[in-house]
């Protein structure tokens, strides 16, 4: 036993340690912990720091191609074990959870409090295995994003621990407050570079009682363009309007009251050439072909984002036998992925979408290596840079996916 | 902090005349004395010099002289800020940007504008609504508060129940650091790479630069909007009802609510023809035609269920602007019966306003001093106005202790220290209430690295030793200040 295992034992047991990792981070690490509370993970952490040791974070795994591969890694942190529901408030619409509950095991929980029908409206990829931390860490989001927008907009509070095993808070649980910085939006999509959540408040939204699905198909660009402005303008409130492309089709979902729901869906009807109300039955096929694109299937996945006026010559990049395997976009925000098509030519679509004035992330992205978190603009990046270096400064977490 | 000289000498006068153009810096007393305060006038101070730029150009070369020489600045707004937030400090400068209020660009197909910091928030929803837009955060000072004010609040306002707050609207910002460097944060088109150092310097109360221009996203007007106003006999009643309404999964553009005291001082300065009652619950429905009426029935019958003697539904647009009169101008209303007013802002669960509502009134009792609670309840944001006299003995102490007891008692029942006025000076020695020692220092660690030499807004938000005194016992430094990489403020 090394004296590095020896001291982590004494901190979290022996149970808490597993064998390494299968190193789909890039780096096979020695070590995996898995702490059962927070403190105790705060202590693996600065005991790491302490010894300039190189940490990842890992909630459910689900996206842990997602970022750039760290140039080191020493230990890998799991939070799985913090997986409690700590606070329900149905009335409130809020809830405090362990970073390490999974979206789905969240989703049963606060889903059966009696006389009340309430979710965390988001649903990003693969996502019921993926832990909460783990979502906000990355910013995960899908369709939904329409109505409810992402963890962004969704995460009222936070606890997490600093690389040195500080153990602090932000924002708080209540839906509105100012009090102090907003490091809830810092930590969102900090892609385990800045701290390791432990602990997140949340915002639930009442389930409608109805749902409907208007299908439209056989869209060119053109008519897809000029639809998504009717349906922007149009009195309907959409939960969904995804553009599923090269297929050309146009999926929208309404929640809502039942006799509201029915009507909305003969607006959008209206609105989108070729299209239908679908019947009841086709819906949970209709979900389920939305989630699984365009990750199922070879090759990597980017998001992808666009002004909305440019959203018809995206479709176009995306058109068969360009580069684009598939691409989903949320059409009333002007964001989604693509898949690439194999062996295609990467450059080249950044520049398109560049020129479009949108942007590129890497998600899923086997065998190549992302760029690191840092943004475009010069003062900004030494900003980022300068936080980095305030929060973790022996750049223990993640080192090179951040900014440094 | 040794480096700040106590007058500004001549030659650095000038250089800020150089900056900003030779009418535009002011020094002269009388002037200087109108930006001694913003709109909470119980904390002043008189700034060195008032400098004025007109350009985000003008805005770096001004703070690279204070960054230079080791002035200390704050950047100004409209001055309505109810936390002391602009309040200038008296050995710095104030930059005030109300000449900066130019709308630069209108990208109504994207959804989009993009303003100067100085342009009021209604002037945003004025040029968005020919073509069919709004912009959703509607503090009830929009006439005249700034959007530079209102991303450094992340301001809120009724409507923002459904719509979020200003931080959900701002998209990009440019911001002068304090360093004078100037960083484009954000993008107008969604997902930028890299940190969301957006997300913190809104709401960061100009500690962290000066934005300089705003891309705001905006939305359209809702194709049908429908009020009611519903009388209840006690605010535990109409607590109840919002309670019941937010539980019932119904999403109303906006809740507010008036206690007898709030209707009483607006029929007595206005004449609203708001109903004799102890409560009243202003509700508002937006959205399509449909899901409004579905919505509206609900609403209506949850009131009557929990006790509404009257509702009144505004028919036209007259009836609606008539409804939402009194409750915007609840505020100068009661400067028409009490002498003076401090307006607490605390935010409590929704489940919890009803209790904490009784609490409050046990508080009035006990301290002496009248409240009157005219509020945002959707989203539990409590504003209970405490009046007092000035000029009678202990009046500003007794309301200033009322002031912090109400705020425990939001805390206590799982709430914040502030849902939209912001820390600002008035509750910066509150901090620890709601943040620990820890929490406080990684803050203090943000700051840092957006401000090393602690010029931006000194004082403001987080709590330091020398405007709250030492608190021994609560203060652990950080290991990073132990090593001597971070001094403390
Ligand atoms: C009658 C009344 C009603 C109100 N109602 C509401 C309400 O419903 N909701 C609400 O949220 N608030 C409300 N307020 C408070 C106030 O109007 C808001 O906080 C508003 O956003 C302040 O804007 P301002 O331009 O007046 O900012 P100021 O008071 O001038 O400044 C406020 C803060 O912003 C900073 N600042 C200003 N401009 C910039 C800039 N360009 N860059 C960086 N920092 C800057 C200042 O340093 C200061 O810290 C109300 C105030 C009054 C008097």
């Amino acid at each position: 036993m090394t004296g590095l295992e020896a001291d982590l034992e004494a901190l979290v047991g022996a149970d808490s340690i597993l064998p390494a990792a299968d190193g789909a981070e890039g780096a096979t690490p020695p070590y995996t912990v898995r702490p059962k509370s927070a403190e105790a993970l705060a202590e693996v952490l600065a005991l790491a720091d302490s010894r300039r040791l190189a940490v990842l974070v890992r909630g459910g795994g689900s996206k842990s191609g997602w970022g750039r591969a760290p140039s080191r890694c020493d230990l890998v942190i799991e939070t799985t074990a913090l997986n409690r529901l700590l606070e329900h408030e149905p009335g409130d619409l809020t809830c405090v959870a362990e970073a390490g509950l999974t979206l789905g095991g969240l989703q049963r929980l606060v889903g059966s409090a009696p006389g009340h029908h309430q979710q965390l409206m988001l649903d990003p990829p693969q996502g019921g295995g993926a832990t909460l931390g783990g979502l906000v860490a990355t910013a995960a989001s899908g369709p939904l994003r329409a109505r409810y927008g992402t963890p962004r907009d969704l995460l009222l509070g936070a606890r997490f621990a600093l690389a040195d095993g500080t153990l602090a808070r932000t924002g708080g649980k209540v839906v509105k407050n100012v009090a102090g910085y907003d490091l809830d939006k810092l930590l969102t999509g900090s892609q385990g570079t800045l701290a390791v959540i432990v602990e997140v408040a949340l915002r639930l939204h009442p389930v409608a009682p109805a749902t409907r699905w208007v299908v439209a198909e056989g869209l060119d660009p053109r008519t897809a363009q000029a639809a998504l402005v009717a349906l922007r303008r149009a009195p309907v409130v959409l939960s969904m309007a995804e553009l599923l492309w090269p297929e050309g089709k146009m999926l929208v979902r309404l929640d809502g009251a039942v006799s509201a729901c029915g009507e909305q869906a003969e607006i959008v009807r209206a609105l989108l050439p070729g299209s239908r109300v679908a019947g009841e039955s086709e819906a949970e096929e209709l979900a389920r072909m939305i989630e699984m694109r365009p990750w199922d299937g070879e090759g990597p996945v980017l998001g992808v984002s666009v002004p909305l006026t440019r959203i018809g010559e995206l479709v176009t990049v995306a058109e068969a036998g360009g580069p684009v395997a598939q691409l989903s976009l949320r059409g009333t925000v002007g964001a989604g992925e693509v898949r690439l098509r194999e062996g295609a030519d990467l450059a080249q679509l950044t520049a398109r979408v560049t020129a479009l004035g949108g942007f590129l992330a890497w998600h899923r992205s086997p065998g190549r290596d992302a760029p690191p978190l840092r943004p475009e603009d010069p003062v900004a990046a030494r900003l980022a840079l300068a936080v980095k270096r305030a929060l973790d400064p022996h750049l223990t977490l993640a080192p090179g996916r951040g900014p440094e | 902090m040794d480096r700040i000289p106590a007058r500004l000498d001549q030659a650095l006068l000038e250089r800020f005349r150089q900056a900003v153009g030779c009418g535009w810096v002011l020094t002269d007393p009388d002037q200087l004395r109108t930006y001694e305060c913003d709109g909470l006038t119980g904390w002043r101070a008189v700034p060195l010099a008032v400098v004025l730029p007109s350009r985000t150009e003008e805005v770096v070369q001004v703070v690279r002289i204070c960054h230079e020489n080791g002035i200390p600045f704050v950047a100004r707004g409209s001055g309505t800020g109810l936390s002391g937030g602009a309040l200038p400090v008296e050995d710095g400068i104030v930059i005030g940007l109300s000449r900066m209020r130019e709308v630069l660009r209108l990208d109504p197909d994207n959804e989009r504008v993009v303003v100067q910091p100085g342009v009021p928030n209604l002037e945003v929803s004025r040029v968005v609504a020919p073509f069919g837009y709004l912009y959703a955060p509607d503090p009830s000072s929009q006439r005249v508060c700034s959007i530079g004010g209102n991303v450094a609040e992340n301001s809120g306002g009724a409507h923002c129940l459904k719509y979020g707050f200003t931080t959900n609207h701002v998209v990009a910002v440019t911001l002068v650091t304090p360093e004078g460097e100037v960083a484009h944060l954000g993008s107008a088109v969604p997902d930028s790479p890299g940190y969301d150092l957006l997300g913190v310097v809104v709401g960061s109360e100009g500690t962290l630069g000066i934005v300089t221009e705003v891309t705001l996203r905006v939305v359209p007007i809702p194709p049908r909007v429908q009020t009611l106003l519903a009388a209840f006999p006690s605010t535990d009643a109409a607590g109840e009802a919002v309670a019941q309404i937010i539980a019932a999964g119904v999403l109303p553009a906006a809740i507010e609510m008036m206690d007898r005291a709030t209707i009483e001082a607006v029929e007595f300065a206005m004449h609203a023809g708001y109903p004799d009652c102890g409560a009243a619950l202003l509700v508002e429905l937006d959205g399509p035609a449909s899901e409004c009426q579905a919505l509206f029935g609900q609403v209506v019958e949850i009131c009557r269920s929990c006790g509404s003697s009257e509702v009144r539904v505004a028919e036209d647009e007259a009836q609606r602007a008539l409804l939402w009169k009194g409750r915007r101008g609840a505020f100068s209303a009661m400067g028409r019966v009490s002498p003076d007013y401090y307006v607490q802002d605390g935010v409590v669960p929704r489940s919890q306003l009803a209790r904490v509502l009784s609490g409050i009134r046990e508080l009035e009792v006990r301290h002496g001093l009248k409240v009157a609670n005219v509020f945002h309840a959707g989203d539990g944001n409590l504003h209970p106005l405490i009046l007092y006299d000035r000029r009678s003995p202990e009046g500003p102490e007794r309301a200033k202790r009322l002031a912090e007891d109400i705020l425990s008692l939001c805390l206590e029942a799982g709430g914040s220290l502030t849902g939209e006025h912001g820390v600002g000076r008035d509750k910066v020695c509150q901090m620890p209430k709601l943040f620990s020692p820890r929490d406080q220092m990684v803050m203090h660690l943000v700051r840092r690295a957006f401000d090393p030499a602690g010029t931006a807004n000194p004082g403001k938000v987080l709590p330091t030793p020398r405007l709250c005194g030492e608190h021994p016992g609560i203060y652990r430094p950080h290991p990073l200040e132990r090593s001597g990489a971070l001094q403390r403020l």
